[in-house]
């Protein structure tokens, strides 16, 4: 109960540091500085893909926590391969977007609308990485026998955190990709 | 009820097999709550020495005018320096320090939640702190102030590494700080005896766990302002600078909206202390224990709403600065509550005026100025005139040394025999007592008229205008008088653990858990505690027992 | 006792908020005596219950404990309700007043624009040609419009006892309404920190009436002297060929820079260095000579002058009336 407890602080603390960074974007919005035309160099249709396959990947990991609440090690592992493969596509997609977004010459540094969208997607994209990290390990640890009896609240634990990171994806995508694009 | 068995978390304790004189080592490795919570207020010490060291500086390089000791590069680094040794490495560490070491204790508990965790949290908070003074030889510390206004702290205005110190150092020390509050959180919630409800928590520790909850709020906001500046400083991003559409007021916004919170971070558990401290030493109960944790957590949810005062000077409309003029002047009447709760435990106690209670009857006085002071901002147009001049500076010391630090030395004095097990003498804690109060009225409730009289805050000198020469002199000569004391209180902690008296373990007869360890508690605090019925478990104890022995009372009035 | 009021007074009625000379700052003032008021009200009320509990209840040998009250209601209603009504009472004269002194400017096209820069204050005033530093003059007995923006970073007017500070921010406008009651020299500062010579950005706001207001005006709208004393010609051959005029505009000359203050009636303002000393001519000397020296940070240069050189230059710009 101590880990779940004090995962949802955790997460609680995180939701603010987001929001603070969402703030920055939606300020930005309306400063005078705002260019939609960088905006419109987001290509919504394929990281819209991608954040299907990360939604997904609360899916499979529900899964996984279901497997081992049953006790089905052997499942458990199965399932979480497979979130840690969604999440790792997901950063995958990231970077080829942020690939081709500097080739055409979008970078940090152009504006401040590269500025808070970097930051933006970059802190979340760091917080996948780490998800993906504490999900090896729990894989790993998995693997060596640690889960055989489902009395444990680690795997729990991690995945409040695990699904946090999936609603702040769509928090960010709605804000970034989709609401410039009706409102402004 | 029989008493409860209390487990020790063993497993959770590596430094259980150490014997108990391992020197710095077991220091170093330790994970028990009272050992980090012993080091951060060495932590606090030290770095309020270096702290007072510049605040001496800048009274020197103001006791006349147009001095030219320090030149402005200098001033401005070691003004800056002070403000965020102060209130990062100072104020906080040594709030942490009480709620880390006390906490568990209070609740019947043998350690924190996550005592790794801990550790680690104190660790990185200290490594932050050596950073950010490491500044200083790689090029300069940062010279933009405590709150560092953008664009000033963009690489054309302060080319110097500084800020990027500053914003490393406070990302560690700010996250060694949300996680400490995590684990408080946790251990409150959680690890309490199980017959202690949330009603029955001591003031104190109704505090920590309000102003747990307040840190998790307000420190990312901080965190990602930190985050956005050193990603303008080092990848050229547009966040705070104008030319390339940055926003100088997003800065403000992300700024304050922790720092106003944090104000209060630095004042709650001040509260809570104070509460302890003026129930037993006037041997009555919180006056409305209710409205005490009730007015805590109004002014925890009100300080977010409150940001926007420290902002009325941008020429936000009338809206904007009527609505937070509102609820700057509301979160008046909890902290009002506050001081009339505390003079109600007083009135018709049996008052015993030990160093301690000395400290807490000083701050009552020491506070409504600061606070008073305080509602003036809130008053726009009054803001108007007096912000960012010395009366400001006036204000926050009177909130934060009149309140925080006063109450932070009522803990001090008061938890000192148990936390060393050795007593410091009274008639030196009297003396260290009335140099302090003497010299803190001294140097700051003159700066109120400088304010008034037009003198900015911030500057390196001054033109010779009329009265600004004495009045200048005088807080100068306050500044050293407290700089002595400190000093002095130094000298008089390292006597006590030298050589001091050894301390009973109940030695104020006190009402609350920690007082039934031994002096200083053993590693593992309880065996067993008795059941909690009341957030007096102590006294009801003694009460229960008639037979019971109050050991020799070294302060008993005479 | 009285004396000692007395006293205090005569120290606040010197420059300071308690002495406005402006209509905004009277309103101002008004409401800070009432708040004062009010605050040693509370703090009387504190300091005295505290001494009469100090007094009253100090433990005595032998005291049993006392009566364990928790709570009384009707205490806690009125420690609620008074501060209640006070706060509420200052909310609605806070409004008031932020109405009364700072409206919105509308479209109205304002009297003078001040910008600032580190360190110094540029002042223009719309429709005129006049462009000064530092020392603004304005008129007496008008509502005037001054409009803030600032160069670099963050600045602040404020004139204590004119009233109300408002912020320069870099990429945005304020304002600020001005109804100054009586001819006279006021002293301010920048109260925004704003870098390593803070401390030397001071403002003199110079009221005058209306007529020699005008009369400032007309005469700062003109073109600089020609020179007509040989050194000084020579001086402003050395202002031209060390580029002087990419930082600073002498208005009738080839010199148009603008990131400096404009010289064009330099030596007519009584202070140079944003009031860190008199305009005379062994000051201008050391500044020429060596302007870190004088005022570390600035952002002026150092040129390596000869003596003769410094000196003409000195005679150039002291004969800019």
């Amino acid at each position: 109960m101590e880990n779940r407890l004090m995962m949802f602080l955790v997460i609680g603390t995180e939701a603010i540091f987001f929001l603070s960074l969402i703030f920055a974007f939606v300020y930005f919005a309306f400063e005078p500085g705002y260019d939609n035309h960088t905006w419109q160099l987001l290509n919504i249709k394929s990281t819209g893909i991608f954040s299907v396959l990360l939604f997904a990947s609360s899916f499979t990991f529900w899964r996984a926590e279901k497997s081992y609440k049953k006790g089905e090690v052997k499942r458990l592992k199965r399932w979480l391969f497979a979130t840690i493969g969604l999440g790792t596509v997901f950063l995958f997609g990231q970077g080829r977007e942020y690939w081709s977004l500097l080739h055409e010459d979008l970078t940090i540094s152009k504006n401040n609308f590269g500025t808070s969208f970097y930051t933006l997607t970059g802190f979340h994209g760091l917080h996948v990485f780490i998800g993906l990290v504490i999900l090896a390990i729990v894989l790993k640890l998995a693997a060596a026998g640690d889960f055989d009896e489902p009395d444990s609240s680690v795997i729990n634990t991690v995945g409040i955190y695990w699904h946090f990171v999936d609603v702040v994806w769509l928090v960010v995508f709605t804000v970034v990709y989709v609401l410039p694009g009706v409102l402004l | 009820m029989g008493k409860l068995h209390i487990p020790e978390p063993e497993e959770a304790l590596p430094g259980v097999e150490l014997e108990d004189n391992q020197g710095l080592l077991q220091w170093i490795s330790s994970v028990d709550h009272k050992q980090i919570g012993i080091m951060y207020l060495w932590m606090a010490l030290f770095f309020m020495l270096l702290g007072g060291l510049g605040a001496l500086l800048m009274r020197v390089q103001l006791a006349v005018p147009r001095n030219d000791l320090l030149s402005p590069e200098i001033y401005n680094q070691v003004f800056t320096m002070h403000g965020t040794t102060m209130i990062f490495l100072v104020a906080t560490p040594a709030i942490l320090g009480f709620s880390v070491y006390l906490s568990p204790l209070m609740i019947g508990a043998n350690d924190m939640a996550f005592p790794r965790l801990n550790a680690f949290s104190f660790w990185i908070a200290l490594c932050g702190g050596f950073l950010l003074y490491f500044s200083f030889l790689a090029g300069g510390a940062p010279d933009a102030g405590w709150f560092n206004y953008a664009p000033l702290n963009q690489r054309p205005y302060s080319p110097s590494p500084g800020i990027d110190y500053y914003c490393i150092g406070l990302l560690l020390a700010g996250s060694g700080t949300v996680a400490t509050a995590v684990n408080l959180i946790v251990t409150v919630l959680k690890l309490r005896v199980p017959s202690m409800s949330l009603r029955e928590l001591p003031v104190f520790v109704w505090m920590v766990l309000i102003n747990s909850f307040l840190i998790l709020a307000a420190f990312p906001s901080l965190n990602a302002a930190l985050a956005m500046l050193l990603l303008d400083r080092q990848l050229q991003a547009h966040f705070f600078d104008i030319a390339g559409g940055g926003s100088s007021l997003l800065w403000q916004h992300l700024f304050w909206l922790f720092g106003h919170p944090e104000v209060y971070i630095l004042i709650l558990p001040a509260f809570g202390i104070l509460s302890e401290v003026f129930q037993v030493f006037s041997r009555k109960p919180i006056f409305g224990y209710a409205f005490i944790v009730g007015s805590g957590m109004a002014i925890a949810l009100l300080a977010f709403g409150v940001w926007i005062h420290h902002m009325f000077a941008t020429g936000l409309g009338i809206t904007v600065n009527g609505f937070f003029s509102a609820s700057s002047l509301l979160i008046g009447i909890p902290t009002g509550v506050k001081i009339f709760s505390w003079l109600g435990t007083m009135w018709g106690g049996s008052l015993r005026f030990t160093t301690a209670m000395l400290f807490a009857t000083a701050f009552l006085v020491e506070f409504t100025i600061g606070g008073l002071s305080g509602v003036s901002f809130a008053i726009v147009p009054i803001d108007w005139q007096l912000t960012d001049t010395y009366y400001v500076v006036a204000h926050l010391h009177y909130v934060f040394v009149g309140g925080s630090l006063f109450g932070l030395l009522a803990g001090l004095f008061y938890w000192f025999p148990k936390m060393s097990g050795k007593i410091i003498p009274e008639k030196q804690g009297k003396w260290f007592f009335w140099l302090f109060v003497i010299g803190f009225n001294m140097t700051f409730l003159i700066q109120h008229a400088l304010g008034v009289l037009g003198m900015p805050r911030r500057v390196y000198t001054y033109p010779d205008l009329p009265n600004y020469t004495w009045m200048n002199m005088l807080s100068t000569a306050g500044a050293f008088i407290m700089g002595f004391s400190v000093l002095y209180l130094g000298f008089i902690i390292y006597k006590s653990i030298k050589s001091g008296k050894k301390a009973p373990d109940d030695p104020w007869n006190a009402y609350t858990l920690e007082w039934l360890t031994t002096s200083p508690p053993q590693l593992q605090n309880f065996k067993e505690v008795p059941p909690v019925k009341s957030f007096r478990p102590l006294r009801d104890l003694k009460q229960d027992n008639p037979n019971w022995q109050l050991q020799d009372d070294p302060w008993k009035i005479d | 006792m009285i004396l000692v009021l007395t006293h205090i007074n005569t120290i606040f009625l010197s420059l300071s908020i308690f002495q406005p000379a402006s209509s905004q700052a009277d309103h101002i003032a008004t409401l800070t005596n009432y708040f004062i008021v009010a605050a040693a009200f509370i703090l009387l009320v504190v300091t005295g219950l505290l001494i009469y509990v100090i007094l009253r209840f100090k433990a005595k040998p032998g005291d049993a404990e006392p009566r364990q009250v928790r709570r009384n209601k009707k205490v806690e209603a009125v420690m609620i309700g008074v501060p209640f009504l006070m706060v509420a009472g200052f909310f609605i004269y806070t409004i008031n007043v932020m109405q009364e002194v700072h409206p919105p400017a509308g479209n109205q096209v304002p009297d003078v624009i001040v910008t600032g820069h580190q360190w110094w204050w540029e002042a223009s005033y719309p429709g005129t040609g006049a462009v000064t530093a530092n020392e603004i003059h304005l008129p007496v007995h008008k509502k005037v419009l001054l409009q803030f923006s600032s160069s670099d970073v963050i600045h602040d007017w404020w004139v204590p006892e004119l009233g109300p500070k408002m912020d320069m921010m870099p990429g945005r406008k304020t304002h600020l309404w001005l109804t100054i009651n009586e001819p006279g020299v006021y002293e301010g500062a920048c109260s925004e920190f704003c870098g390593e010579q803070h401390a030397w950005m001071r403002i003199r706001v110079v009221a005058q009436r209306q007529d020699e207001y005008e009369r400032w005006l007309q005469q700062k709208s003109q073109p600089a002297q020609e020179p007509q004393h040989p050194l000084a010609l020579k001086g402003e051959a050395i202002f031209n060929l060390a580029t002087c005029g990419n930082c600073h505009t002498i208005r009738g000359t080839a010199a148009q820079g603008q990131s400096g203050p404009d010289l064009t009636h330099f030596a007519s303002r009584t202070e140079m260095l944003a009031g860190m000393m008199p305009t005379t001519e062994d000051n201008l000397r050391d500044w020429l000579t060596d302007p870190q020296q004088v005022k570390p940070g600035a952002h002026m240069p150092r040129f390596i002058f000869e003596q003769d050189s410094i000196n003409a230059l000195v005679a150039y710009i002291s004969g800019l009336k």
